[in-house]
């Protein structure tokens, strides 16, 4: 249903400790922040790419999918950092190899960025990165709705699911009107389900002793000293081999 | 006799807007059997379930637990569900948590527990369901099933003397039933009072120990599962069938001849094994 968190989910990398894979991602995302684009940002996507999906087994077709999506909106948005907009004499459009530079820089930064962000994002899920923002100071009750909301979500889309096909075993969708009335009814009872279902939820809480905080313990994962050292080994070769092309390039 | 681990005493209920659920219900639960609540749907099983951990206050009557009757206190309530675990027919709306994990430390933790404390329990919990390799899934990534048993571990890691369920086997695999079955068994094994709702007659005549037969927000007998389901009449006023082991084993079996080994057959397997003694070809 939701493919990204299914990966996130179910990848080999599973079973080992987040924040190995938050050290890479957050690694790589601060090489392609500061070091010099052109060398670096082609190395960094290659690197992401690779422990993406020979490492940790995201199917390779996943990993372009989640690219894509903000691939296109860098291509349609650099040309106009390309383009200048010269008023001095009369309204004229310039393309001037600095603000093509620029361009192609933005893009190779911004490109490898995003595979480092794709690369937690198939591996790890939402789940896992909540309680972090317990650690960060971010209010229990925000963090306990933000679960829920996780949970309740793909509960909600399930029975979603089930109510249009049973809609359009009924036609309800044969038509466009009877479509936007199918889907008015559908809303409302997704809220009425809800709505029941929270009161079931609530009483299963209370069962267990809830009274007023949801408060769990996360599995025991230990930091896996080889692992965090070949993410220090990936990250500095990527580092020190970006700036050597670099200078080579110069 | 000891008291009953839990004795519901003329229960009245009425949900809001005046439906009554229960009109002077009676129950008792038995330390260490296994209790099936029998009965059609809208017979007030399920309510009756929810009285029996306290989320539900009866409008007249009351509840003992080991003879003393119960509080509604928050401190008495948290006291009692630590004692008496309830399980929900729909597993997902018990779990909460993103991990089966997390889900089921969060009795533990309720019941103050200490880290280490209560991630033994959870330990524990999912070894009792046999479930210790879905800890670290995503509850939304599985099966029915697995659901299910999730479900029941989560309110087993507190560690109760009764265990309350609501329909187990709805929804379950033939499989599924079955290693449900073997799981409460072994906990059974070790001490663990059950109490569990159901409309199927058939598993309640080969797996219970005790039924109690409800109709209409009321208790209509409760005794041995052979001598209760036997009754024809009480059945019928049940709405219930007669299960279908004991509707054959009657038909085969000789007019006026006492039943090999005593009793009725109650699985199919009895049933086959008695049908190896029979003298007259076709009955035994």
């Amino acid at each position: 249903m939701f493919p990204i968190d299914q990966y996130a989910w179910t990848h080999r990398w599973r079973g080992h400790h987040p924040a190995e894979r938050a050290v890479l991602a957050g690694g790589m995302l601060l090489i392609a922040i500061t070091a010099p684009p052109l060398a670096t940002a082609p190395l960094v996507v290659l690197a992401m790419a690779g422990a993406t999906v020979a490492g940790a087994g995201v199917p390779l077709a996943a990993w372009l999918r989640v690219m894509t999506i903000p691939a296109g909106f860098l291509l349609l948005s650099l040309p106009f950092l390309a383009v200048s907009l010269d008023l001095t004499d009369g309204v004229a459009l310039t393309v001037s190899a600095a603000g093509a530079w620029l361009a192609v820089a933005v893009g190779l930064r911004s490109l490898a960025a995003v595979s480092a962000l794709a690369f937690l994002t198939l591996t790890t899920p939402v789940a896992e990165l909540v309680p972090w923002l317990r650690r960060v100071g971010v209010p229990q009750a925000v963090v306990e709705i933000a679960l829920l909301i996780y949970r309740l979500l793909f509960i909600l889309a399930d029975c979603a699911d089930a109510t249009r096909h049973a809609q359009e075993a009924r036609l309800g969708y044969s038509t466009t009107r009877r479509g936007i009335r199918s889907l008015g009814l559908l809303a409302g009872t997704l809220l009425t389900r809800a709505l029941a279902r929270t009161r079931r939820l609530e009483i299963g809480l209370a069962a267990r002793g809830f009274e007023g905080e949801l408060r769990v313990l996360a599995s025991e994962r230990t930091l896996s000293r080889p692992r965090l050292a070949a993410v220090a080994a990936l990250l500095f070769t990527v580092a020190a081999l970006g700036l050597t092309l670099d200078r080579a390039l110069h | 006799m000891t008291a009953p681990i839990l004795d519901a005493q003329g229960l009245n209920y009425a949900y809001p807007g005046g439906v009554a659920a229960l009109r002077g219900m009676n129950l008792s639960v038995q330390r260490g059997r296994r209790l099936a609540l029998l009965g059609s749907n809208g017979c007030g099983k399920t309510t009756l379930l929810l009285h029996l951990n306290g989320t539900l206050r009866p409008g007249a009557g009351q509840v003992l637990i080991d003879g003393q009757p119960a509080g509604y206190d928050r401190a008495s309530l948290a006291a009692w569900r630590g004692r008496v675990g309830l399980v929900l027919q729909e597993p997902d709306d018990q779990l909460f948590s993103a991990t089966v994990y997390q889900d089921v430390s969060f009795g533990p933790l309720n019941q103050g527990l200490s880290e280490p404390d209560a991630r033994e329990r959870v330990r524990e919990a999912l070894a009792a369901l046999d479930i210790a390799e879905l800890a670290e899934r995503a509850t939304h990534l599985l099966s029915f099933g697995q659901k299910k048993r999730v479900a029941i571990a989560g309110v087993l890691a507190m560690q109760p003397q009764v265990l309350i369920l609501d329909e187990p086997t709805a929804g379950l695999d033939a499989p599924g039933v079955t290693q449900l079955k073997a799981a409460l068994e072994r906990l059974q094994a070790r001490g663990t009072t059950l109490v569990f709702s159901t409309h199927d007659v058939d598993l309640a005549y080969a797996w219970a120990d005790d039924v109690a037969i409800l109709g209409e927000g009321r208790l209509l007998r409760q005794g041995g599962t052979v001598a209760t389901l036997a009754d024809a009449d009480l059945l019928a006023a049940a709405q219930l069938n007669t299960p279908t082991i004991l509707t054959l084993a009657a038909a085969l079996r000789e007019p006026g001849r006492p039943w090999p080994g005593g009793q009725p057959p109650r699985t199919a397997e009895d049933l086959v094994a008695c049908l190896g003694e029979r003298h007259d070809p076709g009955r035994f």
